[in-house]
């Protein structure tokens, strides 16, 4: 039987929703994080599928609670965005020597399964709740929140990992794959445009209307490349620990002007899982709980084939509004941000439609507030994880981050008390994103 | 007058992720006959001069590779000539006036034969 995906209803998409009904009901405990590779050596031992499973242990360990406990598990079967195999691709030799095969014969391999991952875990025996939160790690950790606080898991895991197999990222794949292209991509796939290309154009768009430039990224870059480096979990810190320079930075070539080749983050395979439960039953966990204040989910309303300023900003806006207003917080309350920098030039997007760190400016201000002290030390901690940017491509570092820090075991940790905090991903205006809080007071 | 060899890093050197068939040996080798060595690659310079320093290799240059055109005004040589495996290795290197190599050309050292070549001209 398929897994199914959240109702359209659990989406907290639109404003006047009032505060979340499941505030206080769900907290985040435990987490759990495999090693990273930069890419697949094809063994068994080091898959999406042995790496998933091995996060999801350290998370269960980590919450210090029996794996009979979980009752639900949430995960994003989509494991990359770059190249894939044939779904009906068969598993490497030696695979079925070392896991059990489910129906589908890419799970474990390029696509994560939940019930590939009960097959092979016996110990989790007692799992009800199977759902799938698609595309992005952030919208499972937003069905997991409403599944918990609608009472149909008591203790459930929101897992994701990704694969990155050899070969170049997204070359010879989706419409570059083919002879013709259809659909959507017939407006812009054929022009051959590299991913970061519409964020660079927006970009530039964003710097011309407000008088900024590429150069002003460099001191967000490498303050990101500094906390990454904190963290051991990270792919930098595990296998490349090199600190780059705003000369390094600005010296970058060009992917899609004014986009440069640091602007764009490094695929690696890795996998997070994490514990999420109520209040009453984290009780017994090792780990301090991380409430759930809210979250909400932003849609494309396009109004051509690809976004313009205006929808970005209006879009990343109404995300702040919908935020604090099913948390029941301000801006002024956020102690850090965490949102999405998979392309460094549109986090800048996030920070101003939560009004981070606001002065009172409502656009065109972050890229001033990089120049000012945006370390884990000073007032205003701008992406304390490193993301994506500063611990490799996963879209998850942030929303883990977001749970260390209120715990108060980042290993970039704030210095200023981490009592509330934000995390989403990925663009500007598609976005799925929680507020994160040390209590519900 | 020096020859010039100008190394990617990922996918050609033997330290690079992933690794190829370029071994420090070579690289060591080809210094030691005189050539100007360095590296031009994505990795970012700070990043590639820790990188040589850790073999306990002084190169005479490192540069993002679009910078191969600078690394052709910087310094006078007889050949320039870049090793890398990507197709934009090759589109770069030749938009810069250098020759190139893919990085399993690479492996079999041809260039040591320039300096025979070069001693009987």
């Amino acid at each position: 039987m398929p897994i199914p995906i959240a109702p359209h209803s659990w989406h907290r998409n639109r404003e006047g929703l009032g505060i979340w009904e499941g505030r206080g009901k769900v907290v985040a405990t435990g987490v759990g994080t495999s090693p990273t590779a930069r890419r697949w050596d094809e063994k068994p031992e080091t898959s999406l599928g042995a790496l998933t499973i091995l996060a999801i242990r350290r998370a269960i360990e980590d919450a210090g609670i029996s794996p009979d406990e979980i009752d639900g598990i949430v995960l994003t079967p989509e494991s990359t965005t770059g190249v894939s195999n044939d779904p009906n691709s068969p598993a490497p030799e030696g695979w079925s020597d070392v896991f059990k095969m489910v129906d589908y014969p890419q799970a474990g391999i390029t696509r994560g399964d939940i019930d590939w991952l009960l097959l092979n875990m016996p110990e989790l025996k007692n799992v009800q709740f199977k759902m799938n939160g698609p595309v992005c790690m952030s919208v499972a950790f937003t069905t997991a929140a409403e599944a918990v606080s609608r009472g149909l898991t008591g203790t459930c895991l929101v897992v994701r990992g990704w694969h990155n197999l050899a070969g170049r990222y997204y070359v010879g794949q989706g419409a570059a794959a083919r002879d013709t292209a259809s659909g959507p991509g017939k407006y812009g796939g054929i022009w051959g445009m590299p991913a970061c290309a519409t964020t660079a154009m927006i970009f530039e768009e964003y710097c011309n209307k407000y008088g900024k430039n590429h150069d002003m990224m460099a001191p967000f870059v490498v303050e990101e490349r500094r906390n990454g480096l904190m963290n051991p979990d990270g792919f930098f810190t595990q296998h490349r620990p090199e600190m780059i320079t705003v000369d390094d930075y600005l010296s970058g070539r060009w992917i899609a002007k004014p986009a440069n080749i640091y602007d764009n983050d490094l695929p690696i395979q890795a996998a997070l899982a994490v514990i999420f439960t109520t209040p009453e039953l984290a009780k017994h966990h090792k780990q301090k709980p991380v409430y759930i204040l809210n979250h909400a989910q932003t849609r494309p309303e396009l109004q051509g084939a690809i976004p313009t300023l205006a929808e970005w900003e209006r879009s990343s806006d109404k995300m702040g509004r919908m935020l604090y207003e099913g948390a029941g917080i301000g801006p002024e309350d956020l102690s850090f941000e965490n949102m999405y920098d998979g392309f460094t030039l549109f986090h800048q997007f996030h920070v101003e439609g939560l009004r981070f760190a606001s002065r009172g400016e409502k656009r065109g201000y972050a890229l001033d507030l990089y120049q000012t002290d945006i370390s884990i030390e000073g007032p205003n901690p701008v992406s304390p994880s490193g993301g994506n940017n500063g611990n490799g491509r996963t879209r998850w570092w942030h929303h883990r981050d977001s749970i260390l820090q209120i715990q108060g075991r980042s290993p970039s940790q704030i210095t200023r008390p981490a009592e509330y905090g934000v995390s989403g991903a990925h663009m500007p205006n598609f976005c799925d994103a929680l507020i994160w809080g040390a209590s519900v007071e | 007058m020096a020859f010039l060899i100008s190394f990617d890093i990922d996918g050609t050197l033997e330290f690079g992720d992933p690794p190829g068939g370029i071994t420090v040996e070579m690289v060591r080798r080809a210094q030691d006959l005189g050539f100007l060595i360095g590296s031009c690659s994505d990795r970012f310079p700070s990043a590639q001069k820790a990188l040589w320093e850790a073999r306990d290799i002084k190169v005479d240059f490192v540069a993002a590779k679009h910078m191969l055109p600078d690394i052709r005004a910087r310094f006078v040589a007889l050949k320039y000539l870049h090793i890398g495996d990507r197709d934009l290795d090759q589109q770069l290197a030749e938009k810069a006036g250098f020759e190139f190599l893919w990085d399993h050309e690479g492996v079999a050292e041809p260039w040591l034969a320039w300096l025979d070549a070069h001693a009987a001209e």
